[in-house]
């Protein structure tokens, strides 16, 4: 078998507060899978997430990264002039879409190659071609090739959620990982954004690792699943084995599971 | 409990003090309203009335301390002490018949009464005839502007419009620069970013708090008499005002933006460029507009201590009672003011 892509162990991460949202967790993301990361709110979850990418510093423990035809690399002590270089290679969407409103919808996801785009021309808007054309393609995969040149703030939530990815893509990544991607959204535009997840999972064979509520959707999107509770991981299996007693361990006693279709 | 008591302690000590403040306040105006002495008067007693006012304080804090025991809210209290501690007491009375409503009412009479004494208020004098019939007479004079200096003093407000418009000018690039560096968000952790903002920050607070006039007065021996000192004085106000102002709103950007960026590989320059920038460029834009309305407006009165411009004429025709030409620049400042303020306006709303 293929070796994991990323391979987590004993990751820690202090808060300067002192809070500690991660207790030594390990696992694995395999190659091409779409592993879906459950847990309550203040679970640890988005915390795991942007360990990997270091938008946040882990405080102990280890993050191997094996892109492809690459050495692997050894994300938690990695200096900080190779961080960009990471994060080029994981690409990430988030709750809140986080792109540029007042920006056009194309220049938004040409954003996605400001990684090896020097800053001198990127701050003169100077994109290469083929990142232009790129660009182009993705807005067109998530299917908003028409909106190029709309203002980013006029599009749909689920519409700029697509903006996004579109975004993440245009740096070719390897893995993506999506931070609660539906979770603004109403439950009609969930299934939507959550296929062209998949679609990208699929078709382009990117890994994703994705956080996410409901469980529902959970059944339905995931390859495999790992569970946080309160900073350590308390379940790693297929979807299809988190039965009654396992919900209840998970999200604790009196949670009731919320269906949306 | 003991580390509890011990947090608790701060909020504590400063209601005391408050109140201990209010009780000396009160006590002191009841005895000097009593002795009616003005502030002559006062002077050569001053360090024996410090004495007194301390003493009087400490006796009002031990009282304050001895109502706290009695789980009596005070007013500093209610400014003081944390929620937490506050919402123990059930209240049960409306506030203006509390202990502390009381206490707020007799703080505010005291300083309505002093104050009065203080600036002298007298409807005598206002309403005196004499007096009352030359002001009218100066209004009627100023009420027949002299239209024959009215070329002369559209150049010179055409000069104070332009000292504003380089004041402000000059300081922007300079205060967009350096407000990155005054905002807690974009500083980071390390001692260099914090010793830079915390610099800056004190030396602009300085220059803001220094007056522009002073600042004309200052620059007027510098450079000499003219439009140039006022400038220079209005660009220094400017550049510690706006780059407090935009260092504050860089603070509340959104995190969201900045995130989507960094995680797509983007370098420190990008990211400012990219996820900050396109959020504060309207409310720049709009403050620096503002700014030079404000500086149009503070041009004209540097003009009275030397800083060229309208204001310079003003004084002038002030200084030797030509009352008429002084009705002139009053209306040409009136309506350029207006016409400013009302640009400015639109262009605000429009960035919007």
């Amino acid at each position: 078998m293929d070796e994991p892509i990323l391979s987590v162990r004993n990751l820690e991460k202090v808060y300067p507060n002192g809070t500690r949202a991660l207790k030594g967790i390990s696992f694995d993301v395999r190659r091409g899978e779409f592993l879906v990361v459950i847990g309550l709110s203040g679970s640890g979850k988005s915390t795991l997430l942007r360990c990997l990418n270091r938008l946040h510093d882990p405080t102990q423990g280890e993050v191997i990264f094996r892109p492809q035809g690459q050495s692997p690399v050894e994300v938690v002590g990695l200096p900080a002039a190779e961080i960009r270089g990471l994060r080029q290679k994981i690409g990430m969407v988030f709750q809140h879409f986080n792109i540029i409103q007042r920006h056009s919808v194309l220049n938004n996801v040409l954003y996605g190659a400001l990684g090896r785009t020097s800053s001198l021309a990127s701050l003169l808007g100077q994109f290469s071609h083929e990142d232009k054309q790129r660009a182009q393609k993705f807005l067109d995969l998530v299917g908003i090739g028409d909106k190029a040149h709309a203002r980013a703030s006029q599009l749909s939530g689920g519409q700029q959620q697509r903006v996004a990815i579109a975004r993440s893509l245009t740096q070719s990544p390897e893995v993506l990982l999506a931070d609660e991607p539906v979770a603004s959204l109403d439950p009609a535009t969930c299934h939507t954004v959550m296929e062209y997840l998949r679609k990208v999972n699929q078709e382009l064979g990117l890994t994703i690792v994705c956080n996410l509520h409901f469980l529902s959707l959970v059944r339905e999107y995931a390859t495999r699943v790992i569970a946080l509770k309160n900073g350590e991981l308390v379940f790693e299996g297929d979807p299809k084995e988190i039965d009654e007693a396992w919900f209840t361990k998970i999200y604790g006693e009196g949670a009731r599971q919320v269906h949306i279709n | 409990m003991e580390t509890k008591a011990v947090r608790h302690q701060g909020p504590w000590v400063r209601r005391c003090l408050f109140d201990g403040f209010a009780f000396a306040y009160l006590i002191g105006f009841t005895i000097l309203e009593g002795l009616q002495m003005d502030s002559e008067a006062l002077l050569p007693h001053l360090s024996q009335i410090v004495w007194v006012g301390l003493g009087l304080s400490v006796v009002g804090a031990l009282l304050s301390a001895g109502l706290a025991q009695r789980q009596v809210r005070t007013l500093g209290e209610l400014i003081y002490a944390p929620l937490h501690i506050r919402s123990q007491h059930k209240a049960v009375t409306s506030f203006w018949a509390s202990f502390a409503g009381i206490e707020t009412l007799l703080v505010v009479a005291a300083t309505v009464v002093a104050g009065w004494q203080l600036t002298e208020i007298s409807f005598i004098r206002l309403l005196e005839a004499d007096s009352f019939f030359h002001a009218m007479r100066l209004f009627s004079e100023l009420a027949k502007p002299d239209w024959g200096i009215l070329p002369k003093a559209i150049l010179k407000i055409v000069e104070t419009i332009y000292i504003a418009f380089m004041a402000t000018a000059i300081s922007v690039p300079i205060a967009f620069l350096l407000s990155f560096f005054m905002a807690r968000n974009m500083v980071g952790q390390s001692k260099l970013g914090y010793a830079l903002y915390t610099g800056l920050r004190i030396v602009f607070n300085v220059m803001r708090s220094v007056e522009p006039i002073l600042w004309a007065i200052i620059f007027s021996i510098w450079v000499s008499f003219g439009p140039f000192a006022g400038m220079l004085a209005l660009m220094i106000h400017s550049l510690a005002s706006l780059s407090r102002q935009f260092s504050e709103i860089i603070e509340g950007v959104e995190d969201g933006p900045i995130e989507g960026i960094q995680s797509t590989g983007a370098g420190k320059l990008q990211t400012i460029w990219f996820a900050v920038v396109p959020q504060i460029v309207l409310p720049f834009i709009s403050f620096t507009i503002f700014r030079w309305d404000i500086n149009v407006r503070m041009a004209t009165i540097l003009g009275f201590v030397g800083g060229g411009g309208i204001g310079t004429m003003l004084i002038e025709y002030q200084g030797q009672a030509q009352w008429p030409q002084v009705g002139t620049v009053i209306v040409v400042i009136a309506a350029v003011v207006w016409v400013m303020d009302t640009f400015s306006a639109h262009v605000r709303d429009s960035l919007k």
